[in-house]
């Protein structure tokens, strides 16, 4: 183990207590690593739980004396902190952490929509320790998340091909609400407990959320097609202002008004789904409504909800 | 006022006094438009403007005095008069007409919108002078098509919409028969060249041309129905955006003619309406100046 390309020449007993200290450093390095693991399982302290996790995720637990031949990925551990961050907010058990032993990898489960999913996360390689939160089986990429820029980002594209395509035929709409929910919370606690910048995209209920369409230009046929699909469901999508927005009245006091926003950002058409009791999102919306579907499907090329370009 | 360069004052003397009275009649008309506009009595207004007509449709009177029909003192200021009229008479017309809705585009002009759904139809103008509806003519049509249509249960496109989807529907198999004429086609080819390879007894030589010729027509025919097939594409499309906006124009039609029902019952009924809005408008306004004047 003795590093022969050493220029320096070393007595025996030197090159001894070298390789004493680098082991002495190594072993350290390991206990330090299982301190961390230690508190990311066991604290109840949110913000122990994440400076554990941040830790964790760019750990070198290798050195050049002592290796450890069983070891977690850095994705492991955000999961676990995932896990952990809804376990403190009493919601533990809406997440089931699955342990394959031969790879020594962990897989998350949401309960609610059972094994139609398996959740892990995936480095972003973005050099800031980027994280994607991925669907194992279609690499749908949920949500993106950074423990030391403190960010996390919905990804429409994700949502829609799963929640809203993927699983239509298997989970009931409540499920997969429910499965969407958790996402909602695991990021408001985020926000809540250590001010994270969140974008909940077309999961976010709030009133004052735009919804930026792929397409900033949209064309008036696709509103067209939206009037006409309404109207033979006995929806009338309403004109407002002077072509520049359309009013749909959804029952329950929930109004969808598409518009165009010139001046500010993001700039061009877009959506708002308005109820007074700001917990209707744009997503439950889909799932309410076939002709709503139907048409944002249909068009998707167009209306896709654009996220955050950065990391998607 | 001829015959200015004559010195003629002298020669009649009453023509002072005339062109006296002349013109206090005048004044005595703007005095009293004045009056109804700081009353805010419209319906003074209107008889002012055209004491001919109100006469006839309001009081429904023929003696009228011709002389007191000195409209054309006001014609310069029409603009302005109609923006000012326009706004009790839209009030009106909102609880009468609760589907138009009006949009002043210029001083006093305004463009009449039929609903207040997405894209609605550019309906006429609103002459607010005369309290009528000039509706444009290839609309209005198209309305009054619809309510024809009705009974059959029909729409204004129906007939339209159906001759587009089943070219549609035609082209879409054109489309999906590719493969079929493929298979065909390499038939035809086959027995082409077995044609070919066959030895040929003289007096059957004849009979493989017609035969050669009968196949290679077939095969010209389905090369025909490809290029068909590949423009079908684009063709579809199109027509895809043709039923569009003939289902969009039905969806609006049918907003317009339910709103009429609405409130009229039917098309007929509108129309007659329409036909007596002047003497309606006026008459509701009668008595109403003095007490609007003093909000």
């Amino acid at each position: 183990m003795i590093n022969e390309n050493d220029p320096a020449t070393l007595s025996a007993s030197g090159r001894l207590l070298a390789y004493n200290d680098a082991v002495k450093t190594g072993l350290a390095t390991g206990e330090r690593f299982t301190k961390l693991m230690d508190q990311l399982i066991n604290t109840t302290v949110p913000q122990e739980l994440a400076q554990a996790a941040s830790e964790l995720s760019t750990f070198v637990l290798d050195s050049e004396f002592v290796t450890f031949p069983h070891q977690y990925g850095a994705a492991d551990y955000y999961l676990l902190f995932m896990s952990r961050m809804l376990e403190l907010h009493n919601q533990g058990d809406e997440v089931a952490l699955v342990s394959h032993e031969g790879s020594h990898h962990l897989t998350q489960q949401i309960v609610a929509i059972a094994d139609s999913g398996s959740f892990a996360f995936e480095s972003a390689n973005d050099g800031t320790g980027g994280v994607y939160y991925t669907e194992q089986l279609t690499g749908e990429r949920v949500f993106y998340l950074n423990l030391q820029r403190q960010m996390m980002r919905i990804n429409s594209v994700a949502i829609t091909n799963l929640f809203v395509v993927a699983y239509a035929a298997s989970v009931d709409e409540a499920q997969r609400l429910a499965a969407t929910q958790l996402l909602i919370d695991f990021g408001q606690a985020l926000k809540t407990d250590f001010g994270y910048s969140v974008d909940f995209n077309l999961l976010d209920t709030t009133n004052s959320e735009f919804y930026a369409f792929q397409n900033a230009q949209l064309s008036s046929d696709i509103l067209d097609k939206l009037f006409v699909a309404a109207a033979s469901e006995d929806y009338m999508l309403m004109h407002e202002g002077h072509g520049q927005a359309a009013i749909l009245q959804l029952p329950g006091d929930v109004v969808l008004k598409l518009t165009n926003k010139p001046s500010s950002a993001p700039e061009g058409w877009g959506l708002y789904v308005q109820d007074s009791e700001q917990n209707v999102s744009w997503l439950k919306v889909l799932l309410s409504y076939d002709f709503l579907r139907q048409w944002y499907l249909d068009n998707i090329n167009d209306l896709q909800i654009r996220s955050d370009n950065l990391v998607f | 006022m001829e015959n200015t360069n004559e010195p003629q004052q002298t020669v009649e003397p009453l023509l002072p006094n005339q062109l006296d009275m002349t013109i206090a009649q005048k004044i005595a008309y703007l005095q009293k438009l004045q009056q109804a506009l700081h009353d805010g009595d419209d319906r003074q207004i209107y008889e002012l403007m055209d004491p001919i007509r109100y006469a006839r449709d309001v009081k429904k009177s023929r003696t009228t005095d011709q002389s007191a029909d000195l409209s054309m003192l006001i014609s310069d200021v029409h603009a302005d008069l109609s923006h000012y009229l326009s706004g009790k008479l839209i009030d009106y017309l909102g609880q009468t007409y609760p589907f138009f809705y009006y949009d002043e585009i210029n001083n006093g002009t305004f463009k009449i919108y039929f609903g207040n759904w997405w894209d609605r139809r550019l309906f006429g103008e609103l002459d607010v002078l005369n309290v009528a509806f000039k509706f444009d003519e290839e609309e209005y049509d198209k309305l009054r098509q619809t309510f024809e249509l009705a009974p059959a249960h029909k729409r204004f496109n129906s007939d339209n919409i159906d001759a587009v989807t089943a070219e549609n529907a035609k082209l879409q198999r054109l489309i999906d028969d590719q493969s079929e004429r493929d298979n065909q086609k390499d038939t035809l080819r086959q027995q082409l060249k077995e044609l070919g390879s066959k030895s040929t007894l003289p007096w059957d030589s004849g009979k493989v041309k017609e035969e050669r010729q009968t196949i290679v027509d077939k095969l010209s025919e389905l090369a025909d129905q490809d290029e068909a097939a590949m423009n079908a594409n684009k063709t579809i499309k199109e027509n895809d955006e043709k039923i569009l906006s003939l289902s969009k124009e039905d969806t609006i039609l049918n907003y317009e003619k339910q709103s009429i029902q609405k409130t009229f019952e039917d098309f007929t009924h509108f129309e007659s309406h329409n036909d007596t809005l002047y003497t309606d408008y006026l008459t509701s306004l009668i008595g109403k100046g003095r007490v609007n004047a003093n909000d």
